[in-house]
């Protein structure tokens, strides 16, 4: 019987995010929830949980009115929710609009953030949680695999996910630009804030030198200097140790600037004019705007960041075109390989490669005998291969057959026949077995 | 002879190939295109030291006195020196000189006819090791520092003004490695610049028994080198780094290329690579 897909879910379109929270199926147990089993006609089932989406795959021979009220009785259940709740924000996709979804999710195309990478690794867990607790089956794997291969050729073929499009991050380019690699950078973080911490991480993990914390409080220079690993001054002492920074991230509470373009100038002598990068986050503004003018310096307060990020953000959306495209070629192959899961075509296939197989090594055999060779000799050759073929395919169909007629198997054996085979033509990734090692 | 016409050919071909696929690779920002750039340029380099030292083992004691061996050797220094600074600064990016420019000067070389300048025997290992070595190393570093400075003031411009980063900015390397090209440049080719200019005018005084006559040569050389001079100190200094450092270096090889090309070629000098 023919098998289909279903997806049904909640994200941050169609959902709130106290209902996703509501919703949310973190340690959800298909099998201990009583969705699968001996008796349910849903076959494979996986289940994404994340803070901006909550979806469920399944596989099932059975329709849609049938298996919906399953998924979402069960859903509701373990969430312990109503019912019709769940069902006025879910959406559900069925077969090849449920393997487009998927794709687009794992390429980040459905994202909230376009492109973030996160969703991705997310995804893998849930694939890997699924097939810990086997409920995932030939589709479901075959899926899964598909959609993170497609969304690999996605962040490689489009930059969907190039730019940065974090104020924090679009920081972290912009110093690239200026130094190249960090190494041997080292930066100042005057004041604290969320936003001025964040960005010194990330250039933290991005490789710079070492980072040093002033602040207006000694105990809080301290703890963040412990936090970054750096070192700890009074804002007195800031300017005596300026020229050591080669990035200042600033956001203090300041009502006026606290280093001017003159002070800057000075600085600039002591570290013989090395090129300095200054990020102002604070509102009022730290850092006097004329600082920008001289040369070798470059300062970008949180407007200018504001407006990087939204200009990479609308370059993303231009790229999001072309990485539909590919989920549409992806899908579109995935679709034949789901046609081929019936046996017909896969008998077809392989006495076709027999075949195909045959017809070669009988011209090279004959080229070999040379035009002297008799008619009856290349007539016995022919019967030879082609009914050699036949014979050592005869075997495996029989038991695709037999197969066949059990219920629930034959998916997987006519996979695994047409992966033996190589029905399909694919070439296996470099690193297929380093994979399967790590599994 | 034929065979090196078809080896010229070949070498001008890979050249030429190579600078536009890079061009090519630079626009669309595919990382493939540009690698196969550089795969062309370096064959292109190889067959063009094959042909550099065919032609001194083959024509010995004549080919030293030949304007076309002569800028043929300046192209391949050029991209002698851009895999140096590739290797030493990891600047892939500098193909965007070095690859046009050892094109132009490799066919410039195929175009001119075949001259005989005067070379007195006995100074021609001093003359040739000295002055010629070390003035086409220095132009050379001056070269890729050109290209260098070029992409340095246009990058600086756009982080400047905070202008949108453009597929074509994302792909150049950093200010930093731009500087340092330039530093290196300026630190190497300085020095080589004064003991090429030195030996000439030594050459010169053995030869015509004079150093200065006025020459527009002489002139626009001594014109440079003080303009390398001050360069050479405001940076050693630290006095100037970054975009200063880098409009120095392209008014620097701008006035270089004049005197190579214009000078020699199109007006009256005893330097003459005139045909």
């Amino acid at each position: 019987m023919e098998q289909r897909i279903y997806l049904f879910g909640l994200n941050h379109k169609s959902a709130d995010v106290e209902i996703r929270e509501k919703f949310a199926l973190t340690g959800f147990d298909p099998e201990v929830s009583g969705l699968m089993g001996q008796e349910s006609p849903i076959k494979e089932t996986l289940v994404l949980s994340t803070c901006n989406r909550v979806e469920i795959i399944c596989v099932s021979d059975a329709e849609l009115d049938e298996v919906s009220p399953m998924i979402l009785k069960s859903w509701a259940k373990f969430c312990q929710q109503e019912y019709s709740l769940l069902e006025k924000h879910i959406y559900s996709f069925q077969d090849l609009k449920a393997v487009d979804h998927l794709f687009s999710v794992a390429a980040s195309l459905d994202s909230m953030v376009l492109g973030e990478p996160q969703i991705l690794g997310q995804l893998k867990d849930a694939y890997r949680e699924s097939v810990k607790n086997k409920t995932a089956g030939v589709i479901i794997n075959r899926l899964l695999h598909k959609s993170f291969s497609a969304a690999k050729r996605i962040r490689t073929e489009t930059e969907v996910s190039s730019s940065a499009v974090s104020i924090s991050y679009a920081a972290v380019e912009l110093a690239r630009k200026i130094f190249g690699e960090l190494q041997d950078q080292r930066a100042m973080l005057i004041g604290a804030g969320e936003m001025a911490e964040l960005a010194a991480l990330h250039l933290l993990n991005s490789g710079l030198k070492d980072i040093m914390v002033a602040n207006r409080t000694p105990a809080r220079a301290q703890e963040l200097a412990q936090r970054f690993k750096g070192q700890a001054m009074c804002m007195e002492k800031m300017l005596d140790h300026l020229h050591k920074a080669d990035i200042v991230i600033s956001s203090t509470g300041a009502t006026s600037t606290i280093i001017s373009a003159s002070q800057v100038k000075e600085v600039l002598k002591k570290r013989k004019n090395q090129p300095m990068f200054f990020i102002d986050i604070a509102v009022p503004r730290d850092l006097d705007p004329d600082i920008n003018m001289l040369d070798n310096v470059y300062l970008y307060d949180i407007d200018d960041l504001k407006e990087v990020v939204e200009e990479n953000l609308a370059g993303r959306r231009e790229e999001a075109d072309k990485a539909r495209e590919i989920v549409k070629q992806e899908v579109d192959k995935f679709s034949h390989w789901l046609k081929s899961l019936d046996l017909s075509p896969t008998i077809v296939d392989l006495l076709n490669r027999g075949e195909a197989i045959a017809h070669k090594e009988i011209k090279k055999s004959l080229r070999n005998l040379g035009p002297d060779a008799d008619e009856a000799t290349r007539k016995a050759m022919e019967q030879l291969a082609t009914s050699l073929v036949g014979k050592l395919y005869h075997e495996p169909i029989i038991f695709l057959k037999r197969r066949s007629r059990e219920e629930g198997s034959s998916d997987k054996f006519i996979d695994l026949t047409r992966r033996i085979f190589n029905l399909d033509n694919e070439q296996a990734p470099e690193n297929a077995h380093q994979n399967r090692k790590r599994k | 002879m034929l065979s090196f016409r078809i080896l010229d050919f070949f070498i001008a071909l890979l050249y030429f190939t190579g600078a536009l696929s890079f061009l090519l690779g630079l626009i669309y920002s595919s990382k493939k295109t540009q690698d196969r750039a550089v795969i062309l340029s370096i064959a292109g380099f190889g067959l063009h030291s094959l042909d550099l030292f065919l032609k001194y083992i083959l024509g010995i004691g004549e080919i030293l006195t030949q304007s076309q061996f002569y800028i043929s050797l300046m192209a391949w220094s050029f991209l002698l020196i851009y895999f140096f600074l590739w290797w030493k600064l990891k600047l892939k990016f500098l193909s965007i000189t070095a690859a046009p420019l050892a094109l132009l000067l490799f066919t410039g070389s195929l175009a001119i006819s075949p001259s005989t300048l005067p070379v007195p025997g006995i100074l021609q290992g001093l003359w040739f090791g000295l002055h010629i070595g070390s003035l086409f190393i220095s132009m050379a570093l001056l070269a890729m520092a050109f290209g260098a400075g070029i992409s340095y003031i246009y990058l600086d411009k756009k982080i400047k003004a905070k202008t949108k980063l453009s597929n074509v900015s994302k792909d150049i390397p950093s200010l930093q490695s731009f500087d340092r090209a330039n530093h290196l440049a300026v630190i190497y080719g300085f020095p080589l610049y004064t003991i090429g200019v030195l030996s000439g005018f030594i050459w010169a005084a053995f030869t015509w028994k004079t150093i200065f006559t006025w020459d527009p040569k002489e002139i626009m050389t001594v014109i440079t080198w003080f303009a390398f001079a001050w360069l050479f100190h405001k940076r050693i200094s630290g006095a100037w780094r970054g975009k200063k450092a880098a409009q120095m270096v392209i008014i620097i090889f701008a006035l270089t290329l004049i005197s190579f090309i214009g000078i020699n070629f199109f007006t009256e000098t005893h330097h003459s690579l005139r045909p």
